[in-house]
């Protein structure tokens, strides 16, 4: 079964359009949603949770349509906005009272154990957490109810190296159980690269391209050359590429990649930067 | 709902801690003062101010969009906000009335018929306000809804003067009270049922 499927989703706001979206989730996955400020990453998870009223297309959470008995379906699900939304005043023992009377599989044992694990304080207000602190409180809320799928939206923004080390760790054993899948929004892609199955790329509403990322990362390889020899490229076998007055730097298909140029492996992060400029 | 209603619980304490101690203070001065209806009907109008105030800590917090994503539907998410509001308005008209009852009595002047008015009056100045501001706020959002609130303090000032002047000619109360006083019943109620049903129908139109 699949965690999520959308199906041409869109949305429109004056300036900005969702636009025909179609992403699938396969259950046990982790997916890594990239883009730039206002691509559409947090519009997508708010879509999915029904928080926005979509125009067209479907979206299937968990096999159900989000349409029908969202409020049912969000007791399996986990979800960490980029601005986690507690109360000021409440404290963390507080939270987790309030949480025990909202999901049916609240789990106390379990929030109390990652309390501890991300050391978070019993009885400090909201309000004087930092952000790195209410985002772990916010993660340790999203994963104590026995969510199968995670909705994470910008979950490591604000978290030391060492934390977001720590969190990474904590999503990807998550998804130990085949049960278990996450979609992921995050700008620091070196954290995606290290966790996803699959990565889509958004760019001001469109998507780029979804896919699985060992596939992405075996297909695509980068040389680096100088203009000259740029000139000398199968144009075929050229995806996207960047001049500089220094030399140039070019994605290209490996299977179609030209003899005699220095290959290297190519990172998501420097394959987004190329796919977003290009589509500029 | 029980989520909702502890959390908004927890927020109550902790920041209309001080509508208690108004409410009783203005409750003794009333007491103390002779026909001023001011003092009788702040405490609850005060009460009508508390789910507007949490909706304003709601917003800043960002748990208007953070509850959207818990389990809850937009008719309970809501209607938590009328039951805090509700408990609040009747412990602090139970406390009213029973302090009006009180002083009538020490003055002998106690007509039942003028003290269920005064209590139906206070029903409907402890409701009027989140009846006539909530929705506004769950269609517009907490800033533009805050601006019809004020306007309907206003209108609600002007109504406690009206009463006040009702109450304070005995005969016409004679006359006129036990008429209105079904239509005074009738008329609160229904205008928090109205608002409730309004609320709940703007916020499932509302995108978070």
């Amino acid at each position: 079964m699949n965690a999520l499927e959308i199906k041409n989703l869109t949305k429109s706001y004056p300036g900005f359009t969702l636009d025909n979206l179609n992403l699938t989730l396969p259950s046990g996955c982790i997916m890594g949603l990239i883009g730039e400020n206002g691509a559409g990453k947090s519009t997508t998870i708010k879509l999915i949770l029904n928080m926005l009223h979509k125009d067209s297309g479907t979206i299937r959470i968990l096999g159900k349509d989000n349409t029908e008995n969202i409020e049912l379906a969000k007791e399996d699900i986990g979800v960490v906005l980029d601005e986690v939304g507690f109360p000021e005043c409440l404290t963390v023992k507080q939270v987790g009272k309030v949480m025990k009377h909202t999901f049916r599989n609240w789990n106390e044992a379990e929030y109390v154990r990652l309390l501890q694990k991300l050391s978070l304080p019993d009885n400090k207000p909201f309000k004087d957490f930092s952000r790195g602190m209410k985002m772990k409180l916010g993660i340790a809320v999203a994963m104590s109810h026995g969510a199968k799928l995670l909705l994470l939206d910008e979950p490591t923004s604000g978290l030391d190296p060492v934390v977001r080390d720590e969190v990474v760790e904590m999503f990807y054993d998550f998804t130990r159980d085949e049960n278990h899948s996450i979609l992921i929004s995050s700008h620091i892609v070196s954290d995606l690269e290290r966790l996803c199955d699959y990565i889509a790329f958004l760019h001001k509403g469109k998507l780029l391209i979804c896919e699985e990322k060992d596939k992405l990362l075996s297909e695509y390889g980068i040389i680096h050359c100088s203009v000259e020899q740029l000139s000398e490229l199968d144009k075929n076998a050229v995806k996207y590429k960047k001049e500089t007055p220094y030399g140039a730097e070019v994605i290209v298909s490996r299977k179609n990649a030209p003899d005699g140029f220095k290959l290297s492996p190519v990172s998501i992060e420097e394959l987004f930067v190329f796919m977003v400029k290009e589509a500029k | 709902m029980k989520g909702l209603l502890l959390k908004d619980w927890y927020m109550t304490k902790k920041y209309c801690k001080y509508y208690l101690f108004v409410g009783v203070s203005f409750i003794i001065l009333s007491l103390m003062s002779k026909g001023n209806m001011f003092f009788v009907f702040y405490p609850c109008l005060l009460c009508g101010m508390i789910p507007v105030n949490l909706l304003g800590y709601d917003e800043r917090s960002r748990w208007t969009e953070y509850v959207g994503t818990l389990p809850y539907t937009k008719t309970q998410i809501v209607s938590a906000k009328y039951l805090i509001g509700l408990f609040a308005q009747i412990a602090m008209l139970t406390v009213t009335c029973i302090a009006q009852g009180v002083k009538m009595g020490i003055d002998g002047a106690f007509v039942m018929t003028e003290f269920l008015v005064l209590m139906m009056l206070l029903l409907i100045m402890a409701t009027v306000t989140s009846s006539l501001t909530l929705p506004f706020i769950f269609k517009l959002g907490v800033e533009k809804g805050r601006a019809a609130y004020y306007v309907m303090i206003g209108v609600v000032c002007a109504g406690s003067i009206i009463a006040s002047n009702l109450l304070s000619s005995k005969v016409q109360a004679e006359i006129n009270l036990n008429g209105i006083l079904p239509i005074i019943c009738l008329v609160g109620i229904g205008t928090y049922a109205l608002s409730w049903y309004l609320s709940i129908v703007f916020y499932k139109k509302r995108e978070i």
